[in-house]
């Protein structure tokens, strides 16, 4: 090979163009880095003078200050000091007053004293410090990473009889007065802090820790890669403490004896966006975080219009055959929600609330929410009201409630906005509820929507008071949604929990372009709610089907007897939304079913039927938004539709179908046999119809990138 | 150029992200040449541009920009790749199967298995032909590029061409 083969060889591969999205995202997160070292350029000039004072006000401090502090050598440490141990450095600082012996401790009671110190000081804070500290990538591939949330980490280290090794920024802001924590956190910018390694001897260390993991996580992942693929170097992410709460898949049920499912439809998508997300940085998602619902509702079909804002949605329903498992069917139910006219949106009074707290910093979460808000901002009407709340170590409103029209006030008080201190979810909550009660108006939609990034661990923050307080205000009119933003620390259960509660939706913003989806595209279905409390029941014909198996809903089950029941809350649909449920089915005379066939039963089924031309039948129930009273909608399930589906419904059940197959590989592929990836992709891609925004063709990508991770 | 990015260095947004703007196609087609595949060579470029924007008010103007840019995106992607190589081995191999760089896809194939040999041959060879060969750069700014002397590049190549040349008349077309 000469060197004329060798460049041809390479301008061959030009032709690939960069995706102006990742172009996009690139630059709009080199921007938001931009700003940030101007400001803190700006900021610097003061910093040595703050600094100063601080130090002297430490010394008053309690008991546990003094110990905290002993171990707090920060501040006048130099950068010589990086990466040694405490042990072998030498400091030539005269402030570092204390002797190397203080860090050799035998006892261990004496290390559980000063550890629990620590560790009080330090517990929500570890993650927050490290993303502050601009660590290169080369720090982080040379420095193991020490995380207090991973018991099974230090079992680890504890069963190897050797000594335990603890290496951890020495950052104690939790301790601190919110004063004092923002000139901390201008030092810990600006000065590389040493890490300390604290050789300690024994284990018995490992209960003193998990005593004060007082909150159970069943969830913990394998301490992950340390750097993340989209991650900007100077966050440091921490990934195992997003959580999910655990459910199993629907089981197969048999039609004989239970022949009734209920469910309450959900329009979240918070799921795939995570999925999506795991994905991207090539790791296939935990399980738990997949809900199959969510992703099907991540996309909208192409379902027939409903005509009047009456009945405000229509039903489709399509039988198709199952990809995966031959002589099964699969019936898809499709939702499609009334699409309000431009003239006749209502108004809206909007309370934004933002979390505002240290972990919030990174990229893509507060500057993300403004940017997400701004874009909100624009498909509001002139004369809503919006109305800024913020929480952090404590709430406050930032902004009262003012006209959209007066554009500029709010878009500075936005600006205005920076992340710093711990997170009082709770008390944010009531004061951005005390905000839209203000403002309150009965002709037009009253919304909280809160941006997280799912830390409510101040006040009240247990899950069933702070669920009960949201449906109390869902009930005097006030709805509530929730954004999730940014990883590592992402509390979905509660998320779902609240918007469920609170008339809201939940979905998880990754990118500026999933703002976009989600505030821009479908704000009005994000918006203004056209029916609630939306339950879907279906009765499967005995005779014709003999057993049957719901894709995702785990969460969303409801009882049978509360279909009917309208005190039980359930789903919401805004204006435009699409919403599907697909039921995997085996027909009578097919043996692709799963459970034991009966001996007895048998006599039953071949009895005469007159209603054997039906699988099953479908009954909807709704609220209109101010009703009390539900409606019902009924249609049976047709072995063969008089009406065939059109091609362009057929493809958009096939492409549902391949999105909820999809799902159902990423759970496992329990009930999906030998089906796979390929043809997933397969399927998706064939049935991608126009798909004017390219989430479909995104969905594609995905799955190739699933397979990737799968092979890794 | 310099004008643009002494503007940037003082505090400007508008000329940084025009700087910025203009740098991330050549940022981009070195990554994906690295790395053979979209989604990675858009993860190394986004990094690369982080690290730009903090390196950026050290750049002193005592080499080209451009040495410098490809600096900052080799370092970028060799980062990468110790963060990931970690996990898989054949990442390249296994990429270029699915997710291609929508290019001439029998090229491409080639291309990673020529690469995926250069670079057994020692540290730096890949960087070296990618600069030289794909980037069009003298030896001289590959040095540049690589902190190594214009005749290690020389001889790079040199050590590149001849044991290449086996694998030519090995049978490979």
């Amino acid at each position: 090979m000469n060197d004329e083969e060798l460049k041809k060889l390479f301008s061959n591969t030009e032709a690939s163009e960069p995706s102006p999205d990742a172009k996009n995202q690139a630059l709009s997160a080199a921007l938001t880095e931009f700003r940030a070292m101007k400001k803190e350029a700006d900021a610097s000039d003061n910093q040595a003078a703050r600094s100063a004072n601080s130090t002297a006000t430490e010394n008053t401090r309690g008991i546990v200050q003094g110990i905290v502090k002993w171990l707090r050598p920060t501040v006048k440490s130099t950068v010589e000091a990086r990466g040694h141990t405490m042990n072998t450095t030498t400091h030539s600082g005269s402030a570092f007053s204390f002797s190397n012996h203080k860090w050799q401790i035998a006892g261990v009671s004496t290390v559980s004293v000063m550890f629990l110190a620590v560790m009080l000081a330090n517990i929500e804070n570890t993650e927050y410090e490290l993303q502050r500290q601009g660590l290169t990538e080369s720090d982080l591939a040379s420095a193991p990473e020490f995380d207090t949330d991973h018991p099974a980490r230090l079992e680890d280290l504890g069963d190897d009889g050797g000594a335990l090794e603890m290496k951890r920024e020495v950052g104690t802001l939790a301790t601190e007065p919110l004063a004092d924590r923002f000139i901390l956190a201008d030092r810990v910018d600006n000065e590389i802090q040493p890490k300390f390694q604290l050789e300690l001897g024994g284990n018995g260390l490992l209960m003193e820790l998990e005593a004060l993991n007082s909150e159970p996580r069943s969830d913990f992942a394998k301490p992950g890669r340390l750097l993340r693929e989209h991650a900007p170097m100077s966050s440091l992410r921490d990934v195992g403490r997003d959580r999910f709460s655990s459910y199993e898949a629907h089981p197969i049920k048999s039609a004989a004896t239970d022949p009734i499912s209920t469910l309450s439809i959900d329009v979240d998508t918070a799921s795939y966006s995570y999925v999506r997300r795991q994905l991207n940085q090539g790791k296939l998602p935990k399980t738990n975080a997949v809900r199959v619902e969510e992703m099907l509702n991540y996309f909208d079909y192409d379902y027939p219009v409903p005509t009047s804002a009456d009945v405000p949605f229509s039903t489709f329903t399509n039988v198709v055959d199952s990809p995966w498992r031959p002589g099964n069917k699969l019936v898809h139910i499709g939702i499609k929600g009334f699409e309000i006219a431009p003239s006749e949106v209502p108004n809206s009074n909007i309370v934004f609330l933002l979390d505002v707290s240290g972990s919030m910093r990174n990229y893509d979460k507060l500057p993300l929410v403004k940017q997400s808000m701004e874009l909100l901002l624009s498909q509001l009407k002139p004369d809503d009201t919006v109305s800024i709340a913020v929480y952090a170590g404590a709430a406050g409103v930032v902004l009262e409630p003012t006209p959209v029209r007066e554009k500029a006030t709010i878009l500075a008080s936005l600006q205005r906005l920076e992340a710093g201190g711990g997170t009082a979810g709770g008390e944010g909550l009531k004061l951005a509820y005390e905000l839209a009660k203000l403002n309150y108006r009965d002709d037009a939609i009253n919304r909280v929507i809160l941006a997280t990034d799912g830390d409510f661990n101040v006040g009240m923050s247990s899950s069933e008071s702070l669920k009960d307080y949201v449906s109390r205000k869902r009930d005097e009119g006030i709805y509530l949604s929730v954004l999730g933003f940014g990883q590592g620390n992402l509390n979905d259960s509660l998320m779902q929990t609240l918007a469920q509660n609170g008339n809201g939706v939940a979905a998880y913003i990754d990118t500026l372009s999933e703002a976009q989806k989600v505030l821009v595209d479908q704000a009005t279905s994000m918006l203004f709610p056209i029916a609630k409390d939306v339950k879907i029941q279906i009765e499967f014909n005995p005779s014709t089907v003999s057993e049957y198996r719901l894709i995702g809903y785990e969460t969303r089950n409801l009882k049978n007897e509360d279909f009917a029941n309208d005190k039980v809350d359930a789903g919401d649909i805004g204006a435009g939304h699409t919403v599907t449920a697909i039921y995997e089915i085996t027909p009578v005379q097919s043996d692709s079913g799963l459970r034991p066939s009966s001996r007895y039963a048998e006599t039953e089924r071949s009895r005469h039927d007159p209603k054997a031309t039906e699988y099953g039948y479908l009954n909807l129930r709704y609220k209109l938004p101010d009703d009390d009273v539900s409606q019902l909608i009924s249609q049976p399930i047709m072995i063969d539709a008089v009406d065939k589906p059109s091609e362009s419904l057929n493809r958009e059940t096939n492409f549902a179908t391949a999105v909820a197959g999809f799902g159902q590989l990423l759970m496992g592929g329990k009930y999906t046999g030998n089906w796979n990836f390929d043809n997933a992709l397969e399927l998706a891609q064939a049935n991608k119809g126009k798909d004017p925004y390219g989430y479909r063709t995104e969905f594609v990508q995905l799955i190739r990138k699933a397979k990737l991770a799968q092979n890794h | 150029m310099d004008e643009l990015i002494r503007q940037a260095q003082q505090g400007s947004e508008v000329a940084f992200e025009q700087l910025l703007n203009g740098c991330y196609d050549r940022m981009y087609r070195y990554a994906l040449k690295w790395a053979g595949n979209r989604a990675n060579a858009e993860d190394i470029t986004h990094q690369a541009c982080l690290k730009l924007t903090r390196g950026l008010p050290q750049f002193r103007f005592e080499s080209s920009f451009n040495t410098w840019l490809y600096r900052l995106v080799v370092n970028c992607a060799l980062d990468w790749q110790k963060t990931h190589l970690r996990h898989t081995h054949d990442d390249i191999e296994t990429a270029d199967s699915s997710a291609t760089s929508y290019g001439n896809a029998e090229a491409d194939i080639h291309l990673r298995q020529v690469l995926k040999q250069i670079e057994q041959f020692g540290e730096g060879y890949r960087e070296t032909v990618l600069l030289v060969f794909g980037e069009g750069l003298s030896h001289r700014e590959a040095g540049e590029v690589l902190n190594v002397r214009e005749s290690t590049i020389s001889w790079r190549i040199h050590e590149i061409r001849k044991r290449l040349n086996p694998l030519k008349e090995g049978g490979s077309k």
